[in-house]
């Protein structure tokens, strides 16, 4: 049973805004008034929901592959010693599992989504995850370049497709559906991409990307899954890109959607010399169409992984830049390429990318539809997230780094004209309320009666990197996890898992076809629920 | 430069073998995922499949082959780094080529094949991996392999070594960021092969204590190494009495994984398979055992000192 | 001056990286036997292994066979390390500045991604000298490294910048995948000298296999090394340039890369 007393309140959700009120806590849960117990004097204190992070990499094949890529950051990173309280590790750009969980907790995140899941190495997702200490978490299972799926789609069978996608989110023990590069991946597999949204996917000759689109974000919504299809664009960071974006939010019109890491899909020009910012365009379409929710995927200036299942863009990154390369194509659903990155600021094309992520947050006008993210480790590692809080709370220290920019590229970009300033309200809606509400987690993401007791108390400062980077205490499930920088009790978080409701019938469909094109016994493919740690499932 | 099974079953028409000789190292390969499939785009199977094995000599894989192209031991370095040349049309020395006990004729035909394939795949085994050049034998195929995805789709794998070596590298990678060879000594995990690798801490004596647990490096090591296991307390876990355990201080036997403890192994293409134990065995699995040392050991004084003994998280990672 | 006589072998290695002018010039004699070193697990002090005499300089005298200790030097950037005996691995790893000089052998990773000072070892040196640790791009980005035995593996390794020297020979993968600088081989090398270089020179005093991707291109003495001979030989090292005593054979490579490094191979008069 614990007490806080004296904090200034943050609940957007509950429309508190900086009011000093006592928030009680029992059974992990926040309750309407506790007797006895601690109480935790946070006067003088800011007290939020504890963070929720809708998009990163923090688990699976990929990012183990990413970890093997680059030994030279881990050598670089932060250290994590062992102790009585705390397992060895390694932060960096593909912080260790345990030290994820401290990262995200120590900056008083307490719930996490592994954005990209194969259904083929769910397992190893999971066992990552399990030994991710702190954190809830949830995972999105990639969809959109599963070839039975496509191949339902191209023969019209969509009824059939929902069901195998049904089927497909159990087996995974996922939580939502992700799509990336629709088709585009599927064409990498014979070395090609999908860059037109009304063209045949190599192989194919109905199935366009936009049908792939539309396809899953129907399935999604009849299946009436908590989060909507959360979509990585085709076209991902490619000069000009826009288009396909805004053809994409038409093609969504109508649907549910959460658009990801929307900085890599707001670009003008025609080519690397001429590239510019479009995310008053894009800013623009997406205040209109109020059926979206986007996370930012902004970046920042330094060390970075791109990890991503996009595998052509992958290639032609590792083409442009001569970095090292990695892909992992998993056979039937996805792939992944990996490139390791440095953004620079004297760079044009990364000093517009960097301006991108910032415009976005600040052009699209409701916080609750666009989210604090940078897409980790692809545009910044998600432990740098407090110095794009300073960015959005400080104009002043904002237009210090952009005129910081090279002359050049501030031409490109509307960033040096907006001078709009975040509250702290609207940091506690997108870095918490926001999101929890876009998974449709009632129970995070805010600090009323029956909510989850994840809570965050900041000293107040000035200065919102310093601020964020320390929280004082980080209250997860109502036990304090981290104190002033330490780890004081490192539990297990759960894990969300959404059972659709399906026809057990499909499996006499799926079986058959797995055995002919999969190379492991049917029995062997979905994850075992034993396997997750403390699953909380939900039953659509 | 990688892929799962499936993918070389459903799109390979060009499959490399090199170094390795499934048919007796990897029997069901060649069934099960590559040469003999139907797939889902090589619906012919064999027929429309070109196998190119690259070794030392002809071993029982030879006969599965439709090319052999025999490599003189210690050349495969000289062979990859001048197929890397030829496929992006640069010169070779002709004599020197010929040291490696093929043509450059024989090699250009080869790079002409790799590039016109519609999916190849290059299957690495321990030929190259433990031959002279070691690593970079391996790094050699994987640079050539992603070199060619500028002219079509090639990927790349190696062919792992018995027992769940896949598994404990993706455990270990995640945990400690390294996948082996991994140092903890100073409290946060260090990587450097040749430094800490196993065979070099044992025959330089860099340890004074060994628990060795899946493995008999008292039958593969270099003698030195050997000696060294037995002069410093050794602990084995295994289901039978092997070499180490011969000179081993403490031997505990415990229950076979796979057959009598459960688990999950990782195929060579990382992808996790669950164990289902047919069997039940007198013996403790290998977990448990770890978990008795383990608690004990718990109960002993923290080793690292107050300074470096607090877990401090909130630091630029 | 500061002297470090090694009293007690340490039964496993022993991690010494405050073994080094930047951490002892200010300190007191006491302040200096009681520095942390790293008996594999165990955090022990400097005096549980060295005799300390003197204190706050910026010369470190050490003496015994430290072939155990690894990680003198590393990071330094001024002053000067004397080691009467051998040293272990990670010798003047990082450094930017100063001087390392010792009587015996080094172990591997000798100057391991230097950035400036001068290292010189009177005995043998392991591998990857100069060379980049696994997973960075770069290795040694300048300074010098003389050896007057042999070496081992991989040295200069993706070295960017500096000179290596080596009397004796060393093995395989001398200068692999270098962007730069230059490996002087008085004793010459085993194979693969060179691979997959993008730029940078390799100078070997005696004949070399090389790999089918280096072609020759030229016989003749460039100026550049008149420079280099000049230089070397302040050090002790005679580098040939004269026509009449021989001639360099230029290779060019690697064509794997595509690469347009050099490696030059001394041919004596005697032997044309």
């Amino acid at each position: 049973m614990l007490r806080i007393t004296g904090g200034k309140v943050y609940d957007p959700t509950n429309n508190i805004d900086g009011v000093v009120r006592d928030i009680c806590i029992a059974n992990g849960q926040i309750v309407a008034d506790v007797q006895g117990g601690r109480t935790l004097d946070a006067t003088g204190m800011v007290v939020f929901p504890g963070g929720v992070d809708i998009h990163t990499h923090v688990a699976g094949a990929a990012l183990n592959f990413a970890r093997a890529m680059t030994p030279e950051n881990h050598r670089q990173a932060a250290k994590f010693l062992h102790s009585p309280e705390q397992r060895a590790g390694i932060g960096g750009t593909t912080p260790t599992t345990f030290a994820t969980g401290y990262l995200y907790a120590g900056m008083g995140y307490t719930t996490v989504v592994e954005a990209a899941v194969p259904v083929l190495s769910a397992k190893h997702t999971h066992e990552e995850l399990r030994d991710t200490p702190i954190v809830d978490k949830a995972c999105c299972v990639l969809m959109a370049n599963n070839e039975i799926v496509l191949d339902l789609l191209e023969a019209r069978e969509v009824e059939r497709a929902k069901q195998v996608v049904a089927w497909l989110i159990w087996a995974a023990k996922a939580y939502g559906v992700k799509a990336v590069n629709p088709g585009g991946v599927a064409a990498w597999k014979w070395g090609k991409d999908a860059k037109q949204l009304s063209q045949p996917v190599e192989g194919y000759s109905k199935t366009t990307p936009a049908r792939i689109i539309a396809g899953l974000a129907t399935i999604v919504d009849e299946l009436r899954l908590p989060h909507p299809l959360h979509l990585h664009c085709n076209n991902l960071g490619a000069p000009g890109n826009i288009a396909t974006t805004l053809e994409t939010m038409k093609v969504l019109e109508g649907h549910r959607a959460h658009m990801a890491h929307l900085q890599f899909h707001a670009y003008g020009g025609d080519d690397w010399h001429s590239i510019r910012s479009e995310a008053k365009t894009l800013a623009e379409h997406f205040n209109a169409n109020k059926n979206l929710t986007a996370d930012a995927g902004a970046i920042l200036f330094g060390n970075a992984v791109t990890i991503t299942a996009d595998g052509p863009w992958q290639h032609l990154l590792y083409q442009l830049t001569g970095r090292k390369w990695g892909n992992l194509d998993v056979e039937n659903e996805t792939g992944c390429g990996i490139v390791p990155y440095v953004y620079k600021g004297s760079n044009l094309v990364n000093a517009v990318q960097w301006a991108v992520g910032l415009e976005l947050l600040l052009l699209i006008d409701d916080p609750w539809r666009i989210f604090l993210t940078t897409d980790h480790p692809n545009g910044a590692c998600f432990w740098r997230y407090p110095e794009i809080v300073q960015m959005l709370i400080n104009a002043d220290f904002r237009h210090e780094r952009v005129q910081a920019l090279p002359e050049k590229a501030r031409k490109r970009m509307v960033l040096p004209d907006l001078d709009r300033q975040y509250s702290l309200y609207e940091i506690a809606i997108i870095t918490s309320a926001g999101p929890a509400r876009a998974l449709g987690l009632t129970q995070k993401g805010h600090l009323g009666v029956g909510a989850d007791a994840d809570i965050t108390i900041y000293n107040q400062n000035p200065d919102g990197e310093q601020m964020f980077r320390y929280p004082r205490y980080v209250i997860k499930a109502g036990d304090v996890v981290v104190e002033e920088g330490h780890i004081r009790n490192a539990h297990e978080g759960r894990e969300f898992l959404v059972h659709p409701t399906y026809d057990e019938k499909i499996e006499d469909f799926l079986r058959p076809l797995f055995q002919q094109v999969y190379t492991m016994s049917f029995d062997n493919y979905p994850v075992e629920i034993e396997r997750i740690t403390r699953p909380e499932v939900r039953a659509v | 430069m990688s892929c799962t099974l499936g993918e070389v079953k459903n799109r390979a028409d060009f499959i490399i073998y090199w170094g390795g000789n499934p048919a007796e190292c990897h029997p069901r390969h060649f069934t099960k995922y590559t040469i003999m499939q139907k797939g889902k785009f090589v619906p012919a199977g064999r027929k429309s499949r070109t196998m190119v094995l690259v070794d030392i000599r002809e071993t029982p894989s030879a006969k599965a082959a439709d090319i052999f192209l025999q490599v003189r031991p210690g050349k495969d370095f000289e062979m990859v780094t001048a197929l890397r040349a030829l496929i992006k049309s640069q010169r070779v020395s002709k004599e020197v080529v010929a040291e490696t006990g093929l043509t450059v004729e024989q090699l250009q035909d080869f790079a002409d094949r790799m590039k016109s394939a519609r999916f190849g795949i290059l299957f690495f085994g321990m030929g190259l991996s433990m031959t002279r050049g070691k690593h970079m034998n391996s790094a050699a195929v994987l640079t050539l392999v992603a070199e060619l995805n500028a002219f079509t789709k090639f990927v790349a794998m190696p062919m792992r070594g018995h027992g769940n070596v896949t598994g404990s590298d993706m455990v270990m990678r995640w945990t400690t960021g390294y996948p082996f060879g991994v140092n903890l000594c100073r409290g946060y995990p260090r990587f450097n092969p040749g430094e800490f690798s196993t065979v070099d801490l044992l025959v330089r004596g860099d340890n004074d204590a060994a628990l060795i647990l899946g493995a008999d490096p008292g039958a593969t090591m270099p003698q030195p190494g050997i000696d060294h296991l037995a002069r410093i307390p050794t602990i084995v876990l295994d289901p039978k009495v092997t070499h180490t355990s011969r000179l081993a201080r403490v031997h505990i036997t415990t229950a076979a994984t796979g057959i009598s403890a459960p688990g999950t192994v990782y195929r060579m293409d990382e992808i996790p398979l669950p164990l289902r134990p047919p069997l039940k065995s007198p013996y403790p699995t290998d977990e448990e055992v770890i978990h008795r040392i383990h608690q004990a050991v718990g109960k002993k004084p923290a080793w690292l000192p107050a300074a470096n003994g607090r877990a401090s998280v909130s630091r630029a990672g | 001056m500061i002297t470090l006589t090694l009293k007690e072998q340490p039964s496993v290695p022993l991690e010494a990286e405050s073994i080094s002018p930047d951490v002892m010039a200010t300190l007191s004699h006491d302040a200096i036997a009681s520095l942390p070193v790293y008996l594999g697990k165990r955090q022990c002090r400097v005096d549980d292994f060295f005799r300390v005499e003197g204190g706050a300089s910026e010369e470190l005298h050490i003496n015994g066979d430290a072939a155990k200790v690894k990680w003198i030097g590393r990071d330094m950037t001024r002053g000067r390390i004397s080691i009467t005996g051998n040293a272990g691995m990670h010798l003047g790893a990082h450094m930017k500045g100063g001087v390392i000089e010792v009587s015996g052998n080094a172990g591997d990773w000798l100057g391991g991604e230097m950035a400036g000072g001068h290292i010189h070892v009177r005995g043998n040196a392991g591998g990857q000298v100069g060379a980049a640790y696994r997973g960075s791009v770069t290795g040694m980005t300048d300074g010098l490294i003389l050896i007057d035995g042999f070496a081992g593996l991989e040295v200069g390794m993706r070295m960017k910048r500096g000179i290596i020297a080596v009397r004796g020979p060393v093995r395989d993968f001398a200068g692999l995948q270098m962007k730069g600088g230059t490996i002087f081989l008085l004793g010459g090398a085993e194979i693969r000298t060179g691979a997959w270089m993008t730029r940078g020179t390799v100078v070997s005093l005696k004949p070399l296999r090389l790999l089918p991707t280096f072609a020759p291109v030229a016989a003749y003495n460039p100026v550049f090394l008149r420079l280099y001979a000049r230089h070397l030989r302040t050090l002790g090292v005679s580098i040939p340039f004269e026509s009449r005593e021989g001639v360099y054979q230029r290779f060019i490579g690697d064509s794997a890369v595509p690469g347009k490094g050099e490696i030059l191979i001394w041919q004596p008069q005697s032997t044309r």
